[in-house]
């Protein structure tokens, strides 16, 4: 970044008084190229410059952000002054021995040095690869890549400027059954490597295929039912079933949940362990540091059914006296750092695919995903292909379901691991507004029984 | 010369049509968490972007960093790749003067607002003492400018307050999460807060007790919240240009026709005064206008801007709205249902046994160009004997919003607010399907 922002930084962090302040600073470069249609219906550049200033006083925070970063000074003097409205318990920001450090960018095949027409002419070929399948009546393709330096620096002498270059596209295609719209879709994403983009024929082909296979396929009717879940979904499973509740901003402060969620509880079966970190090398949710300067590290949440550790900023883990994990971040300088997964994966068990497909009597076999939300101890995700199970074996092809459950039924529930981990980093995180943050989730197949599904 | 004005130079020499909007904005905001107040924060933002077409293609980029080079470079390559469209920006139009701005809300004082939303968390506290509540304030201010080749340019400046208070309290593993909002462009009043207060500690009080939910095949009765999370949202994916210019949506030519029930009458409304969603002129410049969606169950129009109408062969409905990074497309301002004649009382105290829909979750994550929709219920309540008598839990609803429209039993008399945006009745339907 700029040479001059240094100065800029020593002047912020000189301002006021203050039990401790921080300052960041980001230059972001995207490009996104979106098709409906046979149309391209948009190509952008966006160039953002911003920062924000942070402050602690009186046990409570004051935050600005702003474009115009000139301004940064004269925001930390108005910052201190917010901060000053609190009244709560107070508490140390701890720190290690400060770090100064510049962090380049993970790259495998550089998305900047592609020339826009070379992105053009690829994603070309695929739209008109999809159109021109058998019943394929529309598609969608939104890619984008963006180029995110962030400089953070703060009151204990922390200095890092780190470099993110993300890659991400998703892919729709539509048919219609004369009455109705049905897509069958993929999203795929990476740090640092382009190299995603290519060669994606076949999977285009098997996107188009699983579309019109849609066309007379049945609908599910809303019943509690047996569920085998791929990697992908299993992995959105995770971070909606599990993942929120273990972000410890929602406990810190909450005495009914910290009894709720304590550590050394049985949440699941023997065979069930989940983890999560942004120190898991070259994800989409992988980071050296997070937007408070802290070292990402491993967690392990849940280890043979028992919960071990939950997720924190600096202000968490000091409030309920664990250890910072490196998982406040921010989804940019416009907002204030909150507790955030990174990368949320269920570990490989001993069952294999086959074994749990073959054991399950009357089920559905759920595949890749659309969404998934939580609501403190409920939570729903949506299959994007559906399958009947009928006496261990996959037999035809349903319409897409929503599956809907319980952290405190649905995870116990689970009755068989396979040992084919994957990790899928085409998905996005929103909380608090602030969306969508890069994470990427990853699971081996698993079985759900009793869980609540309905016509997606 | 600032750097605006000489993007705005070259813009001239080499296209044959431009546009450039630039928006400022400042914005405060308090929040409490967990009973105590959290954090006090500020946010100023500034960026602008240009449009620009030649021979009928055209070009966009953003910025908000004000580098002029850069962005002419960017601008340049861009160039080569344009979107072929065929629409005029708009000369400039007398509007209405709908009021969108108020100046008094800015003056109000960070102790004041830390003072009310401390007062109104207490009162919840004072009946509910194990109750977790969050509450917030927020206050902006924004100014854009619009200006084109056709000699158009408007300044709009434009205010925003938003309250929210939300009261969690748990009861073994059962979560139980109420919150009420209001969202205006000036002062949101005591009373109307007192009133929120209340309404909460009712429900809270009431929400606490689980029962079973109702026997499948039940009578639906949506809030007009809930008539907006779980059926209009999905519907309103229809009218929207972007989906009928590309003829995905399945209104496509079916203006005129009868495709939902003639107690509805639906229409998007820019024109009220002091709501954060009305507009006088839309984000291309052009003079907004109430837009009927669905006159009496027939389906009336859609939402336009300039090049989803152009492509409709239907003019722009006045429905453009944009950020700074992005390409204006057609957008809703405030969405208003005709109220029915029959108060929700009666329609409640009418019902053996049914379920009262609230808040959803998971609403919007289907494909919702089909009017599907599937999503578990998060706030719903029991309707026994003509009373709402406690909480439904881990309970789904589905359905398609058209087939729940086209026959529908009845429209309360009361309308809400949803969103800031929205006025909306209480709906009584049949044609959706519940399962626990």
């Amino acid at each position: 970044m700029n040479n001059n922002y240094e100065n800029l930084i020593n002047d912020v962090l000189k301002t006021g008084n203050g039990d401790y302040k921080e300052i960041r600073l980001e230059e972001n470069k995207s490009s996104r190229i979106t098709y409906s249609g046979k149309v391209r219906e948009n190509i952008s550049i966006n160039s953002r410059l911003g920062g924000s200033v942070r402050a602690m006083a009186n046990g409570g925070w004051g935050f600005s952000s702003f474009n115009d970063i000139y301004q940064a000074p004269q925001k930390m003097k108005e910052t201190l002054t917010l901060a000053k409205y609190n009244s709560n318990e107070l508490f140390e920001i701890e720190k290690n021995n400060p770090i100064r450090t510049k962090i380049l960018p993970v790259l495998k095949k550089d998305p900047r040095k592609i020339k826009l027409s070379e992105k053009i002419n690829i994603l070309d070929h695929y739209k008109d690869l999809i159109l021109s399948q058998e019943d394929i009546e529309s598609c969608d393709i939104i890619y984008a890549d963006t180029d995110r330096k962030v400089v953070f620096a703060d009151s204990k002498g922390n200095n890092i400027e780190q470099n993110f270059i993300h890659v991400v596209l998703r892919i729709a295609a539509y048919s219609s059954d004369g009455n109705e719209m049905l897509q069958s879709g993929f999203s795929i994403g990476s740090l640092g490597d382009y190299g995603i983009i290519e060669n994606l024929d076949s999977e285009i082909l098997d996107c188009a295929k699983k579309a019109k296979d849609l066309i007379d396929a049945p609908k599910v009717e809303g019943k509690e039912t047996t569920v085998v879940l791929d990697q992908i979904l299993a992995g959105v499973f995770v971070h909606e079933a599990f993942g929120h509740l273990s972000e410890a901003d929602n406990v810190y402060e909450n005495e009914r949940l910290k009894e709720i969620l304590t550590l050394g509880k049985k949440f699941g079966n023997k065979d069930l362990n989940i983890t999560d970190g942004a120190k898991i090398p070259n994800l989409r949710g992988s980071y050296e540091f997070d937007d408070e300067g802290t070292p990402a590290t491993k967690t392990p949440l849940i280890r043979e059914g028992i919960l071990t550790g939950r997720l924190h900023s600096n202000e968490t883990a000091n409030k309920m006296s664990e250890e910072a994990t490196g998982n406040a971040r921010a989804i940019s300088f416009a907002f204030p750092p909150i507790v955030r997964m990174s990368n949320t994966i269920i570990e490989n068990g001993k069952d294999k695919k086959e074994d749990i497909i073959k054991d399950t009597k009357d089920g559905l076999y759920v595949k890749n995903w659309y969404g998934g939300m939580t609501e403190h101890e409920m939570f729903t995700f949506s299959s994007a292909e559906t399958y009947r199970i009928e006496n261990g074996e996959i037999k035809e092809t349903l319409r897409p379901v929503k599956l809907s459950g319980n952290l405190f039924t649905t995870l116990k529930n689970i009755n068989g691991i396979a040992d084919d981990l994957l990790i899928n980093q085409g998905g996005g995180c929103g909380k608090g507004g602030q969306m969508p943050l890069p994470v990427s989730n990853g699971s081996p197949h698993i079985r759900i029984n009793k869980c609540l599904v309905s016509n997606g | 010369m600032d750097n605006i004005e000489k993007i705005e130079k070259y813009l001239v020499k080499n296209f044959d049509q431009h546009e450039i909007f630039e928006e400022r904005s400042n914005q405060r905001s308090i929040s409490f968490e967990s009973n105590n107040l959290k954090e006090v924060s500020s946010n100023q933002s500034q960026g602008f972007a240009a449009r620009a077409i030649k021979d009928n293609q055209i070009t966009f980029s953003s910025s908000s960093n004000y580098d002029y080079e850069n962005f002419i470079s960017n601008f340049k390559e861009l160039s080569n790749y344009p979107i072929p469209i065929d629409i005029r920006f708009p000369e400039q139009k007398d509007s209405k003067n709908t009021i969108i701005y108020d100046d008094e809300i800015l003056s109000y004082k960070n102790e004041y607002l830390i003072e009310t939303l401390k007062k109104n968390i207490n009162k919840i506290l004072l009946r509910f003492p194990n109750a977790s509540c969050d509450a917030g304030f927020s206050l902006a201010e924004s100014n854009s400018n619009l200006r084109n080749s056709s000699k158009l340019n408007i300044n709009s400046q434009e205010s925003f307050i938003s309250f929210y208070i939300s009261s969690q309290i748990i009861n073994g593993n059962d979560m139980l999460n109420i919150y009420k909002y209001k969202n205006s462009v000036n002062a949101i009043k005591e009373k109307d807060i007192d009133f929120m207060v209340s309404e909460l500690c009712k429900e809270l009080s009431i929400a606490q007790n689980i029962v079973d939910t109702p026997k499948k095949g039940c009578p639906v009765i949506f809030t007009p919240h809930g008539l907006y999370q779980t059926l209009l949202s999905p519907l309103l994916v229809s009218f929207s240009g972007t989906n009928l210019s590309k003829n995905l949506s399945s209104l496509c030519g079916k203006e005129g026709k009868k495709l939902f029930d003639e107690k509805i009458i639906l229409s998007d409304d820019p024109h009220i005064d002091y709501s954060p969603a009305s507009r006088n002129y839309d984000d291309e410049g052009v003079v907004t206008k109430k837009n009927i969606l669905i006159n009496k169950g027939i389906f009336d129009s859609g939402l336009y801007d300039l090049k989803t109408g152009s492509e409709s062969s239907k003019k722009s409905t006045g429905s453009a709205g944009r950020s700074v990074h992005s390409n204006p497309s057609p957008t809703t301002s405030n969405i208003v249902m005709n109220e029915g004649q029959i108060t929700i009382n009666n329609i409640i105290s009418n019902i053996d046994e049914g379920i009262l829909v609230d808040h959803l979750l998971g609403a919007g994550q289907g494909n919702e160009l089909s009017g599907n929709f599937s999503a578990n219920i998060s706030l719903g309540y029991k309707i026994e004997k003509g009373e709402i008598i406690g909480r439904v839990k881990n309970t789904m609803i589905s359905g398609n919003a058209f087939d729940a429209l086209r026959d529908i039993e009845e429209i309360s008399l009361e309308r809400d607010q949803v969103y800031g945006s929205m006025m909306l009745p209480y709906l009584h339907t049949k044609n959706v399907e519940i399962s626990s």
